[in-house]
């Protein structure tokens, strides 16, 4: 049977070609599509290095001269602000609670900063992070060897830094865990030497960035910093089982029980709205290709049941004809379907060489700095041809289930 | 019309599967289409307050540049002096407007609950170039303006929530512990009119901004500009140009340079632009707008040609004995084209309907916007979503898809030879 089904494509070759021509391009077209959802989701659901679940992000101001509430100097404005986290962190609600400079996940104000031991130095991009111990608490940063949050947050000092694991890697293939405990040199001072009291998992940037590419580093936010013109962050974790209308209830205190002197918080936001807020962009984005996708699918399963609906009842004499000589429907129905996979298949042969040049071309997206990597392309080739095949045996279905029930008879009158 | 109708719903009724598939994929096809315009048009066309948006010129941000620094720039909103000069000095405009976005703030009554707003900071010019719907009160003039009298408009459901009414024009609350008189109420604003919204505006001149600068020309200023016309747009580049021209020559004296980047830009222009260093490029942008209107085009035209083939396979012989009593090929394509745009036309009035149901729906999901200031969704009604325009889109993009997908199996059908029709014969 199967020599007859291949012998008979190759008789229809002129109608066939066309097939696989239309086969060719909706595997290419898919492939790609398939290929940037897989990259998409793979680095979204990477380790992120940090946990927002119940944290929130307060930012504070200072009071107008002509305020009422103003008062001539009797506490310094760092004060106020210490005596503000004080009060947050005794709210029986709150886990941890701290201040930092530019630091927070999801924020697009970044300073850059370089770390430098012996002749290794980082050629990335690596933010600066000026945070207050509890920072670690807060965003549960967990250290390269196991170190607990709490632990890291107990390691920082004003004379060590800390850096995300990955710093050297890309360039010198040396994991940084190797050199904790080191003196290394930090920024444009070259006199001082400040150890590196741990390495940290890779904290990456978003939700679209890769931990490959992000790379950080963490140093105790200097007393000198705590004023409101540095626009600091006080970010709190609360705990999971309080975590209730908090935002509205420190509202509620917050005239009364934590404005202190002449600061004043300002906004509370939950990280959630932070997050999406950053990554609105993104995340356009992802729908517009998701809805192209969805829309591409359904025209490609409609298209094809239109093609193989053609060609089913064009051949329904055929069908009448085999089903006079005996053959069983089950039988008819089989081979429709494999002559629409051993076309799909011959489609598949130059399309995935397409692919794989297109890949190779490095026209995909990058993961792991690169754009052709062998288990990616393998996963994202079968499921094109997977779904392929499915579209075809469903878009087969129905045309060949109506030409079966068609009487023998009554179909070769036709003709 | 109405014989086309009947034979319309026989032809329909004769193969249920292909005539659905048909009108689905054509409501899909135009269904998407259909959004894809929208979220175009909610950029640029006009709604209140921003009904002038087609003589609106914008200039969000600055670029400065200083001899020292080669090829670097500092780019970002204005500082109250370079505002002035370049864009307060014009004289061709019917009005300017200098505004400075801020964090949000909070506002609260005496011995009430504290809500956080979001806040504009402007000059009195800014409700000449907006059209607010004013509810109670009236906007501050510019003697209050210039004075710094501390007074604010705020929306509707902020004075709903501060003192339970919306009249209350006159009365106080404060804005980040100071107290502001309030001067009028208007109706909310939409986000989606990115320039004048906002749920607090009070005047600049009651806060210390103006002496928020940086890199000499930097500060928190962007302007807009309402021209008396549409085609006074190149009047007032050319007066533009001379201001530039002047200022720079004031502040090249310390080696500052300001980077034109072809500012100001007329609406559709600042919409596309997000980043204050670089120029949008407009032509790759309508080129990728083009793009996807075709394979939204394309890609269900070809699939739909295939069904419009299908079915007219059954009317072989109908054509056939419509040939051979005198019908030329010629009124057998336009009629099967017409019959086929009554069938496109009726399936793209449901993608109509699909997509403005889903606008309301998929309000944040559609008009989500990226960089914002504010946590606040957008929201939207008829008169930001339906336009004259979108109806006349959505019939054009009709009949380009009906010619698409009609017109090759049309023209096929017709050419076939009378005796091939009536035998049934395909080719």
């Amino acid at each position: 049977m199967n020599k007859k089904l291949f012998r008979q494509i190759r008789n229809e070759w002129k109608s066939n070609l066309w097939l696989i021509a239309e086969l060719l391009l909706i595997s290419v077209v898919m492939w790609y599509i398939l290929d940037f959802i897989y990259v998409k989701a793979s680095i979204f659901y990477q380790p992120r290095g940090f946990d927002i679940s119940h944290c929130y992000l307060l930012r504070m101001g200072r009071l107008d001269p002509k305020s009422p509430k103003y008062m001539a100097k009797d506490t310094t404005e760092s004060e106020d602000i210490r005596n503000i986290l004080t009060r947050i962190r005794h709210r029986p609600e709150v886990e941890a609670a701290s201040l930092s400079a530019n630091s927070y996940p999801y924020n697009g104000s970044n300073s850059s900063t370089s770390i430098r031991y012996d002749t290794l130095q980082n050629n990335n991009w690596l933010i600066r992070r000026l945070v207050t111990p509890d920072f670690l608490r807060v965003f549960k940063y967990e250290g390269s060897r196991g170190e607990t949050p709490s632990q890291l947050a107990s390691m920082m000092d004003n004379k060590s830094i800390m850096a995300s694991n990955n710093i050297f890697k890309k360039k010198y293939h040396i994991k940084l865990t190797t050199l904790v405990g080191k003196k290394v040199i930090w920024g444009d001072d070259t006199t001082t030497r400040y150890k590196l009291a741990a390495a940290y998992t890779p904290v990456r940037y978003d939700d679209y960035s890769e931990a490959y590419h992000s790379y950080s580093m963490l140093y105790k936010l200097p007393e000198g910093w705590y004023t409101t013109d540095n626009n600091l962050e006080l970010c709190i974790r609360v705990k999971p089982s309080m975590d209730h209308d908090f935002i509205k209830k420190l509202w509620k205190d917050c005239e009364r029980h934590i404005n202190t002197g002449n600061v004043y918080i300002t906004n509370i936001t939950s990280f959630k709205d932070v997050r999406k807020k950053f990554q609105q962009y993104q995340s356009n984005q992802i729908r517009n290709f998701v809805t192209g996708i969805i829309f591409l699918l359904l025209n490609i399963f409609l298209g094809l049941l239109g093609t193989f609906w053609f060609r089913t009842q064009q051949r329904r004499s055929e069908i009448a004809l085999q089903m006079a000589l005996g053959s069983t429907r089950r039988q008819i129905f089989l081979r429709q379907i494999s002559e629409g996979i051993i076309i799909l298949v011959l489609a598949s042969i130059p399309a995935i060489i397409i692919d794989l040049n297109i890949a190779y071309a490095g026209l995909t997206q990058y993961m792991h700095g690169a754009t052709l990597q062998p288990g990616r392309f393998i996963i994202t080739v079968s499921a094109t041809f997977l779904i392929s095949a499915i579209m075809i045996i469903i878009g087969d279905w129905f045309p060949a289930r109506k030409a079966t029930k068609v009487q023998p008879a009554e179909a070769l009158h036709e003709d | 019309m109405r014989k086309y109708i009947k034979q319309i719903w026989v032809h329909l009724s004769h193969d249920p599967l292909v005539s659905s598939i048909t009108i689905i994929g054509t409501a899909l096809a135009l269904f998407l289409i259909m959004l894809v315009v929208m979220i175009e048009q909610v950029k640029y066309e006009p709604f209140s307050p921003e009904s002038n948006r087609d003589r609106f010129m914008h200039a969000r941000f600055m670029s400065v540049t200083n001899a020292k620094w080669g090829d670097g720039s500092s780019n970002g909103p204005m500082s109250i002096e370079t505002a002035k000069a370049l864009y307060k000095s014009l004289k061709t405009p019917e009005a300017v407007t200098l505004y400075a976005n801020d964090n949000p703030a909070v506002a609260s009554v005496a011995g009430g609950t504290t809500f956080v707003a979001d806040i504009l900071q402007t000059d009195a010019d800014f409700w000449k170039v907006f059209d607010f719907d004013f509810i109670n009160g009236a906007p501050y003039g510019k003697a209050d303006f210039d004075a710094g009298i501390k007074e604010a408009v705020i929306i509707k459901s902020l004075a709903l929530r501060l003192f339970g009414t919306p009249d209350v024009a006159g009365r106080e609350f404060m804005i980040n512990y100071t107290a502001y008189k309030v001067a009028g109420v208007v109706k909310d604003v939409s986000t989606l009119a990115s320039k004048a919204y906002s749920q607090i505006w009070i005047p600049y001149t009651c806060t210390d901004v103006e002496k928020n600068t940086w890199s000499r020309c930097g500060g928190s200023f962007s302007t807009t500009i309402l021209a008396r016309r549409h085609d006074d747009f190149p009047k007032i580049r050319e007066e533009y140009g001379k201001l530039l021209a002047l200022y720079n020559k004031k502040i090249g004296e310390s080696g500052w340079k300001i980077l034109s980047r072809n500012r100001p830009y007329i609406q559709e222009k600042e919409a596309f632009t997000f980043s204050a260093n670089h120029e949008v490029n407009m032509k790759a942008k309508h080129r990728d707008r083009y793009i996807i209107l075709i394979i939204l085009l394309l890609v269900p035209a070809i699939n739909l040609s295939s069904m419009t083939q299908s079915r007219l396979q059954h009317r072989n012989a109908e054509i056939g004995v419509r040939r051979s009593f005198g019908c030329t090929r010629r009124e057998i394509l336009i009629d099967i084209i017409n019959e086929n745009l009554i069938i496109t036309l009726i399936a793209g009035a449901l993608g109509l309907i699909m997509s403005i149901a889903f606008a309301y729906w998929g309000t944040d999901i559609l008009f989500a916007q990226p960089f914002s200031n504010s946590l606040s969704s957008p929201t939207i009604d008829t008169s930001i979503l339906l336009h004259a325009s979108t109806f006349i889109y959505a019939i054009v993009f009709c009949f380009i898809l009906n010619l698409l997908c009609s017109y090759i199996p049309a023209w096929r059908a017709s050419k076939t030879s009378i005796i091939n029709a009536l035998g049934g014969m395909n080719h």
